[in-house]
């Protein structure tokens, strides 16, 4: 691939943008600050080949509201690609790239059929992401569990971490034989935990959604596709965080400035950086 | 034949808006319904084949995961359905993306005449329902008749096949567009046909009005374009640009002001002259921060060096009065077009909102036309759809009960945007029109949608007349438009750029013109919703989500180009000329011509009587009141009341965190759950700068005196912003006036010689303490009348006036976000200082209402005082000396320290001896005095000498210490004891009140 010898120098990440995406900035910022290259597309400069997919490493469905959310989120987003630059999209599945969908763009992979993507089969809806018990949108931030044993990509090295929520329909669903499997075959990535660390158990606030087995993310087998509620793009700085007031001021009393380091949100983008680079 | 989807989640799964509906209708009316399972149905009017509606119903409408479907009605379990759809031409945003997928999918292109329309089916089980219970949760809790229609059935009406029927809410007009010219004999017959047609001239115009239609250089003009008489488009015209809504007639009012205790009189001629302009334009000279004020649909302000911020605040008062969800939506979408169209446009960055409504709880006999529990539910949710779905966060805002406004609820929405200094070499907060542009319409199509709004929800409906009136605003349209505006503007194809909100194309493009001085426009290019409108609402239509763009021709390609790769419809409907007319077109037929000039000539001013009763004379006292025994349970029932009440259910449901800008969030604390002073953001995710913002109501201090209530109010939003490190010194404001009718009448407006008094009262003060603290007015808007009919025991009607209302909004750059700091006390050991002094002023405190009592005593402010402390609060917290800093606001010294302490998760040991204060000698005057200006502070000990040194000409005092032990200690004036409880109970009494809410 001439693709891979340009990328030891250079990772090309395409965040979607157009028709209600929201978080197409922020998410293309974290992977700037990943080091990767990040561009904004429009949905529509795909469909047009003005920009191509092949060009990029890294394909993200970033948050939002696609089409408004209606008739099921992230739905219409999946249906419009599918039906329009589907054969790309595989292609792109195919030659080991990377995929993130992270909220609305989570909604939209078990939509295309991308997650959970059992036996190389991208294209069966086989789980959900349904409306939250709560009955509502709710914005919290979430104390995570992420599987040491997944081959996810993107979590590589992280064990726990905090990011935000703010969704109404996060609340993952599949039939038992498909949780099952996806335990058994570490594609459950992030999981809802207490503050402690401990599973959520469904016990809200600290699973948010009553999502099944506390799910917060999973990966196809390969790792390379990841699909998560949660939002990393959105700490991407250590002010994001809702202690860091606290934090700074007991750092403070022990003598300690507060290092600004890469957050844990930024290090889920590194790692994808830092695959591809190394993949190359 | 069009054919009809069900579409429900599989029974196995979990229905959460069912048990949402099941919740609510329980909670609402007392019922004891055991479950409601939900199904969309979605109507199609398109002519597809029996495949097409096979892969519609499974490639976009099924989700094979949890739901089922059927173009039959399902079989779902029920006692009683009730079925829930819109009525024709009330906007409906899934129908709308579903016409859009099917297109995508199936490749067609869906007729103008056909449609999608989406409705529900709610299947109740249990509770014993009779036909009048069910018809109720229809009626009261899940369609609202303004705009949706509903049926009800019982299991003996359900007939399993053919379901809720086949109902195609389209519109149909079989009208051909008409202009009509209005005879002008005299001035009775102009104000009769005014009243006819709803123009709502003012009477006193109308003379101004005549004389111009009778000039004969004018007439002969006419006769040029074949007119003669005015026409009907002509009037709405005048009539949109000369309402008070856009033309602050009112403000610019000349008040004769009479003070019945010193019987002077004074005439104030203009209070948006002499209060408003007059001071911001002197600030601006002195602050070269302050951008561009005063004439465009925002406020700029910088933020750094290559960047501004773009503010503004509006209300959406009558309409979510109306339709709660519909009106709060449409509110907030459209304050957001506001800085879209400021300068060549900016990029939101924030909103944030204010519900003043009745008591949630509300028993009383008054009933209006929705209870405040609904009406505020449906409120917030319009605002939560609004903001969510537009990508911007919300992360500040208030809510404030008072039954005043069971007559008119206020809805305040305040939009923040972001701007570029320099675009294309060309400074961005300037534009204008030029001769020769190209008028261009962007974003949604025209229909009746809030023609003449509020005079049209007492006509009938039939079957296919759309209910236009009250609009649901739809932010996905707008977020598209959003984002091709931004490509455009950045590409430099944006000449200049206006919203499309009251008045519609007539006051987007009547306001425009005035630029380039002049314009042609050809009203039959204007996309439409649906054939049928007459000329005039075209031209006047608030239908929702447009923009009016000025563009180059040489730029026309590009424009369309980029417009289409976005999915945004623009239209060029005319241009710019300079021929100092307003000229309008339908088919090459002329049917208005106007000189622009016309509106800036004399018109006669609004005049009022004013007349101001001390509120000595107006017999209030203050109430004689012993120390309580039981202070420990007083302070708990203080925290629980609705005023002072955590209302953490309304903030989660907004998303504070999109656009990855979050510095300092809407709760804060040990547990992340007691409200911040102020939020900051960052809107520029590469720079440490941050834009700090807060709001302030506090209406209940105009029962005493308007000037001090807005003085206080100020001063609130002010200090809100100073204590998480705003720069006092770069400080802007937004006024959101919300007043009841001033205009005096001795049988509907008896008071409204009083009311006109204290606006003049409101306004002297906004005068003084923004000169006082050097802070400009970035923006602001008038909302009058806000005065409701309502009806009560015996069938009377009673009028319910609101309270006086200001909103004020302060907004403020922090240099470095890193120095940001939360009320939250964080470290046990560290000293809590009160900043300024407590003087005894517990009128109209909450402290009083709570007893009932309304008193004398009103707080007043100091502002020269104050800001000195502000500057050097600021100080302390630049140099980083403070831990925690926090208002002291409504409620009191008493309810602020128990909140640092739930904050902090921490106890604290207060003696109220060491406070300072002046002539509060009891323990409850200190605890519940709500005088402002003050804060309270927490410090690292060994910083203990650098903050006082600080602090040195500022009256502060060190009243005490921060505990290990969770528990707020207060020794009173005579050294013991006289509160001490446990700092969970403290947060237990403050959430309980809305605990089960979500």
């Amino acid at each position: 691939m001439t693709q891979s010898k340009i990328n030891t120098k250079r990772v090309n990440a395409l965040v979607l943008t157009g028709y209600g995406l929201n978080c197409d900035f922020e998410t293309a910022y974290a992977f700037e600050l990943a080091g990767a290259v990040a561009a904004r597309v429009h949905i529509n400069a795909l469909i047009s080949e003005e920009v191509s997919l092949a060009d990029y490493d890294i394909l993200v469905f970033d948050g939002g509201f696609s089409w408004g959310d209606d008739h099921g989120a992230g739905v219409l987003e999946a249906m419009r690609l599918k039906y329009n630059i589907g054969q790309a999209l595989d292609r792109f599945i195919k030659e080991g790239k990377l995929i993130l969908g992270i909220c609305n763009g989570f909604q939209a992979l078990v939509n295309l059929g991308f997650l959970p993507g059992f036996d190389g089969d991208y294209k069966t809806r086989q789980v959900a992401l349904t409306f939250n018990d709560c009955g509502n949108f709710r914005d919290d931030w979430v104390p995570l569990s992420a599987n040491s044993d997944s081959p996810c990509v993107f979590t590589k090295g992280i064990r726990q971490l905090e990011l935000p929520i703010r969704h109404g329909e996060g609340k993952f669903y599949a039939p038992p034989e498909v949780i099952r499997r996806l335990i058994d075959h570490d594609q459950v990535v992030l999981q809802y935990a207490t503050p402690a660390g401990d599973a959520a158990r469904g016990q809200p606030p600290y699973n948010p959604n009553g999502s099944a087995h506390d799910i917060a993310g999973i990966c196809d087998p390969t790792g390379r596709i990841f699909g998560l509620m949660p939002h990393p793009e959105a700490f991407n700085h250590w002010t994001n965080h809702p202690d860091w007031t606290r934090t700074k001021e007991l750092m403070k009393r022990k003598g300690q400035p507060i290092k600004p380091e890469p957050t844990v949100g930024i290090r889920l983008f590194r790692n994808a950086v830092d695959f591809i680079r190394q993949t190359a | 034949m069009p054919a009809r989807l069900e579409v429900t989640l599989k029974p196995e799964l979990f229905d959460a808006e069912g048990a949402a509906v099941c919740r609510k209708a329980n909670d609402y009316f007392g019922f004891d319904i055991e479950s409601v399972r939900t199904a969309s149905i979605l109507t199609i009017d398109v002519d597809l084949s029996e495949n097409q509606l096979e892969a519609v119903q499974k490639e976009i409408f099924t989700n094979p995961v949890t739901q089922v479907s059927s173009y039959k009605p399902l079989d779902i379990d029920f006692d009683w359905i009730l079925w829930v759809g819109y009525r024709p031409g009330v906007r409906d945003n899934p129908g709308s993306t579903a016409i859009e997928a099917a297109e995508d999918l199936l490749r067609i292109q869906v007729k103008p005449y056909e449609g999608i329309y989406t409705s529900k089916r709610y299947c109740l089980k249990g509770g014993n329902l009779s036909f009048e219970d069910a018809d109720r949760v229809a009626r009261e809790l899940l369609a609202n008749d303004t705009i949706q229609q509903w049926k009800v059935f019982s299991q003996k009406e359900w007939d399993p096949e053919a379901g809720v029927g086949i109902i195609i809410p389209k519109v149909r007009l079989d009208h051909k567009p008409t202009v009509t010219t209005i005879p002008i004999d005299s001035d009775e017959a102009l104000v009769r046909i005014s009243n006819e047609r709803n123009l709502a001239l003012d009477p006193n115009d109308i003379p101004t009005i005549r004389a111009y239609f009778l000039r004969d250089d004018v007439l002969a003009r006419r006769r040029v374009v074949q007119l003669s008489e005015p026409t009907d488009v002509e009037l709405e015209y005048i009539s949109q640009a000369r309402s008070d809504h856009c033309n602050h007639n009112t403000f610019k009012g000349l008040f004769l002001y009479r003070d019945l205790a010193t019987g002077k009189t004074q005439a104030v001629d203009n209070l948006f002259d002499t209060c408003i302009e007059a001071p911001t334009l002197a600030i601006k000279e002195k602050k070269p921060w302050v951008v561009s004020v005063l004439w465009d649909n925002a406020g700029v302000a910088r933020l750094n060096e290559d960047y501004y911020y773009v503010i503004t605040g509006e209300t959406h008062n009558s309409p979510s009065n109306m339709e709660a969800y519909g009106g709060a939506i449409t509110g907030i979408v459209g304050v957001y077009r506001d800085p879209m169209g400021t300068g060549k446009g900016s990029k939101l960055v924030m909103g944030m909102y204010g519900y003043c409504v009745g008591h949630r709880d509300y028993r009383g006999e008054l009933k209006p036309h929705l209870h405040p529990k609904r009406l505020l539910d449906g409120v917030i949710e319009g605002v939560r759809d609004g903001g969510n779905k537009s990508g911007i966060p919300t992360p500040y805002g208030q809510v404030w009960f008072h039954d005043g406004y069971l007559g008119k609820c206020l809805v305040f929405v305040t939009a923040v945007g972001l701007m570029p200094s320099v675009m294309k070499g060309a400074p961005c907060e300037e534009k204008t029109t030029s001769a020769g542009d190209l008028i261009v319409m962007c974003g949604g199509r025209v229909g009746k949608d809030g023609i003449h709004g509020v005079t049209a929800a007492s006509e009938g409906f039939s079957a296919e007349t759309p209910a236009g009136h009250v609009q649901i605003g739809d932010p996905y349209t707008q977020k598209k438009m959003h984002d091709f505006l931004l490509e455009a503007r950045d590409e430099g194809l944006i000449a200049f750029i206006t919203d499309n909100g009251g008045g519609g194309l007539s006051s987007s493009i009547g306001e425009s013109a005035c630029f380039s001085n002049g314009c042609i426009v050809e009203l039959e290019k204007v996309p439409l919703k649906y054939e049928g409108l007459d000329q005039w609402e075209i031209w006047v239509s608030e239908s929702q989500e447009r923009m009016t763009v000025a563009v180059k021709p040489e730029d026309h390609e590009r424009f369309m180009a980029l417009s289409a790769k976005h999915a945004v419809e623009s239209t060029v409907i005319g241009r710019y000329t300079d021929t100092g007319k307003l000229h309008i077109a339908y088919d090459g037929k002329t049917c208005a011509y106007i000189d622009l000039d016309l509106l800036t000539s004399q018109f006669p001013q609004w005049t009022f009587e004013a007349e101001w009763t001390p509120p000595e004379m107006r017999g209030l006292f203050e109430p004689v009141l012993a120390e309580p025994e039981d202070a420990s349970g007083l302070l708990l029932d203080m925290l629980s009341r609705p005023n002072i009440c955590s209302k953490e259910w309304v903030i989660r449901q907004y998303d504070h965190e999109v656009q990855g800008t979050s510095v300092i969030k809407p709760l804060v604390g040990k547990e992340r759950d007691v409200n911040s002073d102020a939020v900051v953001i960052r809107p520029l995710l590469d720079c440490p700068q941050g834009l700090a913002a807060a709001q302030a109501v506090l209406p209940n201090y105009s029962q005493i005196d308007t000037y001090h209530m807005v003085a206080c109010v100020i001063d609130e939003a002010v200090r809100r912003v100073v204590a998480v490190s705003g720069d006092p010194d770069r400080i802007g404001g937004v006024d959101n006036f919300c007043w009841p009718s001033v205009q005096y009448d001795p049988r509907h407006n008896p008071d409204g010689k009083y009311k006109a008094a204290q606006l003049v009262r409101a306004n002297w003060a906004l005068r003084d303490i923004c000169r006082a603290y050097e802070l400009p007015l970035l923006s602001g808007k008038d909302s009058m009348y806000v005065d409701g009919h309502l009806k009560g025991r015996y069938g009377v009607t009673h009028k319910v006036s609101a309270l006086p209302t200001l909103q004020f909004t302060c907004t403020s750059v922090v240099e470095d976000i890193a120095r940001c700091v939360t009320m939250d006390c964080k470290v046990a050991g560290d000293l809590v200082y009160v900043v300024g002094e407590t003087k005894d002023e517990l009128g109209s405190s909450e402290y009083y209402e709570h007893f009932g009592y309304v008193g004398l005593n009103v707080p007043k402010l100091e502002p020269e005082l104050c800001m000195k402390s502000y500057r050097a609060v600021s100080r302390a917290i630049a140099e980083e000396l403070v831990a925690s800093c926090h208002g002291v606001y409504r409620g009191g010294l008493g309810v602020h320290l128990a909140l640092v302490a739930m904050g902090g998760g921490l106890g604290m040991d207060i003696d109220l001896a060491k406070a300072a204060r002046v002539e509060a000698e009891k323990d409850h005057v200190i605890l519940y005095s709500e005088t402002p200006g003050r804060f309270i502070v927490t410090i690292d000990p060994k910083h203990r000498s650098s903050f006082e040194s600080i602090m040195n000409d500022i009256s502060h005092a060190c009243i005490g210490t921060v505990s290990d032990e969770p528990e707020l200690v207060i020794n009173g004036l005579k050294g013991s004891p006289i509160i001490r409880v446990p700092v969970a109970e403290l947060k237990a009494a403050w959430q309980r009140r809305f605990k089960g809410l979500v």
